[in-house]
C-alpha cells in the first residue's frame, strides 16, 4: 500500500520472517538463560573454590559469546532487517510506536556486550567479587533485552487499549506482556541447559565434574518448566478471540500445537529420566539429540506465536497486507489500486488511459484487453495477496488452493474473503477491482484434477 | 515519472520526538558507530596485508589490530543500532523503499556480517595458538573477512544512496519488478555518486584505523618494546597520510564530480561552508598531532590524537546529514511530519542511557585495573 511490495517467488517475503526470526530465537533465549547459568554458577564456584569448575565455566564462557555475541546478535540484526523489507508498514508502525522502547533494549544491549567481553577477557584478573558483580550486570542486562522486546512482540498479538490511546505504556504493558515474560524466561532457562549439557559432554572431560555440571545446570530446569507452563496458560488467555480461534480452526496449528507439546513433554522426560536421575548418561550423541528437540520445541512455538495473528500483523492496528484497517472504507469506496502509493504509480505508468482526473478511475478497467485485465488483477493479486498465499505453485499457494473452484466460487471469495476465512483481511477494492483480482486467480488455477471417482460410473 | 509519487503518506502516529532530537542522536549514534566500523572496515585490510609482511613490527601490529577485532566489531554492530532506528523513524517514507528495491542485497549484510565475523575469529584464535596452526584456512578467513566487509560497505553505500536518489527509482522499480511488485534485486550502480561514497567511507576508515593505531601504540602498548612503538608511530602517520590522500581524491570526486551546482553552492556558502571546510581540513589537524607524537610520545599526545579524530568523525557525520536532507528537500521535507512526543518513554531513555553510560564507565574502569594484572594461564 504505503510501500513496495518484496515480491519473493514461491515462499513469500514475510515466510522469510519465519526462517530468520527462528534462527534467531534458538540462540537468543541461550544469550538470557545461558548469562543467568553464568553469574550464578561462577558464584558458586568461587564459592567453593572449585577451580576446575572454574575452568570449565571460563571455557563455557568463550562458547557462550561464540554462539550467542557472534551469531546471536547478528541474526537479531537480521530480523530487523527482515521485517523491514517484508513487512514495512508494520515496522514503520511498531518504530513509532517503541521506539524508545528499542532505545532503551540498545542501552541493555550494549551492557551486554561490554559485561560479557570483561566476564572472559579479565578472567582471572579481576577480583573474584568483581567478576561476579559483572557476570550479574550481563545476566540482568540480557534478562531485561528480554523484557522490553516481549512487551513489542507481545503488542504485536494483543495491543490491549493502545488502538484507542496510543499510549506508549498501555501498548508495552499490554495483556499478552506478563504471560510472554514468563514464557520466554522459563525457555530460556530451559534451553540454556541443553546448550551447557552439549558443550559439557564434548569439553568437560571429568567423570565427576560432568556430574557436577549436570546436576547443577539441571536444577533450575524445573522452575524453567513452571515459568512456561504458567505463561503458556496466560498467553493462551490473553489471546484475542481470533487467535485463539485460529488455534483452534487451522489443521496445520493443530498438528504444530501437537507437535510442540509432545516434545515438550518428551524433554521433560528426558531431563528426569537422564540428567536429573542419571546425569553419568550425558555423553555428545544424547546432548546433540537433546538440544535438537529443544531447538524443535522452540521453534514449533514461535511459528505458532506468529500464524495466530492472522490476519493482522499488529493485532487491529496493521493488517498482514500492510493495510491500516482505518484505510478499508475509503479503499471500497476508491478503489485499492488508486489507495496504494506503488500501485498507483503502476497504473499510470502502465495504463494511462484508465485515469480520470488524474485519479484511477475502476469503470474504464472494462475498456482493456482481456490479458491487460489479467494483468492488473495480478497487481492487485500481489498487493493484497502476496503477503500469505503464492500464486501458482509454492507456499499456501492460490493456485493450488482454489484448484477445480467454479467462477463463482473465486468471485465469491475475492469479494467477501474475511468471511470465508476470518484469517484473510476482507477485500479493500470495488467491485471492478474484485472482478479484476478473480479474472487472474482463474488463470492462475488448475483444473479439477483428473481421475477422481464420485460414483458416477466408470 | 515523477517520484514523488512513489512517496508514501506519513505515520499517521507522528514522530515519537521532535525532529531535532532525533537527527541529534541520529548523528551521534552514527559517529559513534563509525569509530569500531571503520576499525574492521580499513582495518581487517591492514591487519591481513600486515601479517603477510616479513618485517617483525608489522607482524606484531597486524596480531595486535586483529586480537581487538572482535570486540571493535560486536560494538560497530551494537552503536549501529541508534542511527539505523532514529534514520527509520524520521526518514521513514524513503528508507523503506530504497531497501525493498534493492532487498535481497540489503538482506545480504547480516549474512556477510555473520561469516566476516567467525572469519576474524578464526583468524585472531589462530594468531592466539601460534604459528604452526596458522595457514591455510585462517589465512583464506582473514581475507574472506576482509571482503567481505568491504562488500558490506558497498551495500550499505548503496542502500543509502538510493534513499536519497529518489530520480533512480522509478527505472531501477520497472525493470526489476513483476506486476509492480520488485523483485529485490535492484543495486544503485547507475548512480555516479555511489562510488565516491564507497571509497570515501573507505578512505575515512583508513584515517580512523591509523589514529587508533597510533593511540594503540601510546596507550595501550606499553608492554611492547620501545622500537615497535617508535616503528608503529612512523607507520600511522604514513597510513594516515595515504588515507588523507584518498579523502581528499575521493572527497573531490563526491563533491566536484556529482553534487548538483546547487547542493554544491549551498554547502561551500554561509554557515555551511564553515562547516565544508572544515570537514575537509580536520584530517590535517590529527596528521600534524601524529607527526608531533613521532617527535615527543606522550600518552596526553596519543589520547588527543583519538579525541581530534573523534571529531573528524563528528564533522563528517553532521556534513552527511546535512548533505542528506538537502539532496531529499527536492521530494520532500522530513523535518514536516507532526510530532507526538512520548514523553515518559524519553525520560526514561534518557535516564537509562546515562544510568547504562555511568555502568559501562566503571566495568571499563575495572577492567582497565585488572589489565595490569597477569592473564592466568589456560
Amino acid at each position: 500500500m504505503h510501500y513496495p511490495w518484496w515480491y519473493v517467488p514461491f515462499l513469500t517475503a514475510p515466510m522469510l520472517i519465519a526462517i530468520v526470526s527462528v534462527l534467531h530465537v534458538i540462540v537468543s533465549h541461550y544469550a538470557v538463560g545461558g548469562g543467568i547459568f553464568l553469574a550464578v554458577e561462577t558464584r558458586y564456584a568461587y564459592r567453593t573454590q572449585n577451580r576446575s569448575y572454574l575452568a570449565y565455566l571460563k571455557e563455557h564462557a568463550w562458547f557462550f559469546i561464540l554462539v550467542t555475541v557472534v551469531y546471536g546478535a547478528i541474526t537479531g540484526v537480521g530480523i530487523w532487517w527482515t521485517i523491514g523489507l517484508a513487512s514495512p508498514l508494520a515496522t514503520e508502525t511498531l518504530i513509532h510506536a517503541f521506539v524508545f522502547g528499542w532505545g532503551m533494549e540498545y542501552v541493555f544491549f550494549l551492557l551486554e556486550i561490554v559485561s560479557a567481553f570483561i566476564f572472559y577477557y579479565f578472567w582471572g584478573r579481576l577480583e573474584a567479587r568483581i567478576h561476579q558483580v559483572i557476570g550479574w550486570i550481563y545476566a540482568v542486562s540480557a534478562w531485561v533485552s528480554l523484557v522490553l522486546i516481549t512487551g513489542i512482540t507481545g503488542f504485536m498479538l494483543n495491543t490491549g487499549s493502545w488502538p484507542r490511546t496510543h499510549d506508549f505504556w498501555a501498548g508495552f504493558l499490554n495483556p499478552q506482556f506478563l504471560p510472554q515474560v514468563l514464557v520466554r524466561t522459563g525457555g530460556a532457562i530451559l534451553l540454556a541447559a541443553l546448550y551447557v549439557y552439549l558443550h559439557s559432554s564434548f569439553r568437560a572431560k571429568d567423570a565427576d565434574l560432568r556430574k557436577l555440571i549436570v546436576r547443577r545446570s539441571t536444577r533450575p530446569v524445573f522452575l524453567g518448566v513452571i515459568l512456561l507452563v504458567l505463561g503458556s496458560l496466560g498467553w493462551y488467555l490473553a489471546l484475542p478471540e481470533s487467535a485463539q480461534a485460529n488455534l483452534a480452526g487451522a489443521s496445520v496449528l493443530n498438528v504444530l500445537l501437537a507437535l510442540a507439546l509432545g516434545v515438550l513433554a518428551l524433554i521433560l522426560g528426558t531431563f528426569y529420566l537422564g540428567p536429573y536421575r542419571n546425569p553419568g548418561w550425558l555423553s555428545p550423541g544424547f546432548a546433540i539429540l537433546f538440544l535438537a528437540l529443544g531447538i524443535a520445541a522452540v521453534a514449533t512455538g514461535e511459528f505458532i506465536r506468529e500464524a495466530v495473528r492472522k490476519p493482522y500483523i499488529v493485532y487491529n492496528v496493521v493488517l498482514g497486507n500492510q493495510i491500516l484497517p482505518e484505510e478499508i472504507p475509503r479503499l471500497r469506496k476508491e478503489g485499492y489500486l488508486e489507495g496504494g502509493t506503488w500501485t498507483k504509480a503502476f497504473i499510470a505508468r502502465d495504463y494511462p488511459q484508465v485515469l480520470s482526473n488524474g485519479k484511477v478511475d475502476p469503470a474504464k478497467f472494462r475498456a482493456l484487453s482481456e490479458a491487460d485485465r489479467v494483468k492488473v488483477g495480478e497487481v492487485l493479486f500481489m498487493h493484497h495477496c502476496n503477503d500469505c498465499h503464492s500464486g501458482r505453485r509454492g507456499y499456501s499457494a492460490v493456485g493450488s488452493l482454489t484448484q477445480g473452484w467454479t467462477p463463482e466460487m473465486v468471485k465469491g471469495l475475492v469479494r467477501e474473503p474475511e468471511k470465508a476465512r476470518f484469517a484473510m483481511p476482507p477485500w479493500c477494492g470495488t467491485e471492478e477491482e474484485a472482478e479484476l483480482l478473480s479474472k487472474f486467480i482463474r488463470s492462475i488455477t488448475p483444473p479439477h484434477p483428473a481421475g477422481m471417482y464420485y460414483g458416477n460410473g466408470r | 515519472m515523477d517520484p514523488r509519487l512513489l512517496i508514501g503518506p506519513s505515520s499517521p502516529l507522528g514522530l515519537p520526538a521532535p525532529f531535532g532530537f532525533l537527527q541529534f542522536f541520529k548523528v551521534l549514534g552514527f559517529t559513534l558507530h563509525m569509530v569500531p566500523m571503520h576499525l574492521w572496515y580499513a582495518g581487517v585490510i591492514v591487519a591481513v596485508l600486515l601479517r603477510g609482511q616479513r618485517h617483525e613490527h608489522a607482524q606484531r601490529l597486524g596480531a595486535r589490530l586483529i586480537k581487538a577485532m572482535p570486540i571493535f566489531i560486536a560494538l560497530g554492530v551494537n552503536l549501529g543500532i541508534v542511527p539505523l532506528l532514529f534514520t527509520q523513524v524520521a526518514y521513514h517514507r524513503v528508507f523503506y523503499p530504497a531497501t525493498i528495491l534493492m532487498a535481497w542485497p540489503w538482506l545480504g549484510i547480516p549474512f556477510l556480517l555473520l561469516f566476516a565475523y567467525y572469519g576474524v575469529y578464526i583468524y585472531a584464535s589462530a594468531l592466539r595458538k601460534g604459528g604452526q596452526s596458522f595457514r591455510p584456512l585462517p589465512q583464506t578467513a582473514g581475507w574472506m573477512s576482509a571482503l567481505f566487509f568491504v562488500l558490506i560497505g558497498f551495500l550499505f553505500a548503496n542502500g543509502f544512496s538510493l534513499m536519497t536518489r529518489l530520480s533512480d527509482w522509478p527505472s531501477l522499480w520497472q525493470n526489476t519488478s513483476v506486476a509492480g511488485a520488485p523483485l529485490g534485486i535492484g543495486l544503485n550502480v547507475g548512480d555516479p555518486s555511489l562510488w565516491p561514497r564507497w571509497l570515501l567511507m573507505f578512505g575515512l576508515a583508513l584515517l580512523t584505523t591509523s589514529a587508533y593505531i597510533a593511540l594503540d601504540a601510546g596507550f595501550f602498548g606499553s608492554k611492547e618494546t620501545e622500537g615497535y612503538r617508535r616503528w608503529v608511530k612512523g607507520f600511522s602517520w604514513k597510513l594516515y597520510l595515504i588515507g588523507i590522500l584518498w579523502f581528499g581524491a575521493t572527497g573531490s570526486w563526491y563533491v566536484f564530480r556529482t553534487w548538483p551546482p546547487e547542493l554544491r553552492q549551498q554547502m561551500t556558502s554561509g554557515p555551511l561552508g564553515i562547516l565544508f571546510v572544515l570537514t575537509a581540513i580536520s584530517p590535517g589537524l590529527v596528521w600534524l598531532l601524529m607527526l608531533a607524537q613521532m617527535k615527543r610520545a606522550t600518552r596526553s599526545f596519543a589520547l588527543l590524537t583519538g579525541i581530534a579524530q573523534f571529531g573528524v568523525l563528528a564533522l563528517n557525520g553532521v556534513s552527511r546529514q546535512v548533505v542528506q536532507n538537502a539532496e531529499l528537500k527536492a521530494y520532500l521535507d522530513v523535518a514536516a511530519e507532526r510530532v507526538a512526543t512520548q514523553w515518559s518513554p524519553l525520560v526514561l531513555f534518557l535516564v537509562l542511557f546515562a544510568a547504562g553510560l555511568a555502568v559501562l564507565g566503571w566495568m571499563v574502569a575495572k577492567a582497565a585495573q585488572a589489565s595490569g594484572r597477569p592473564t592466568p594461564a589456560g
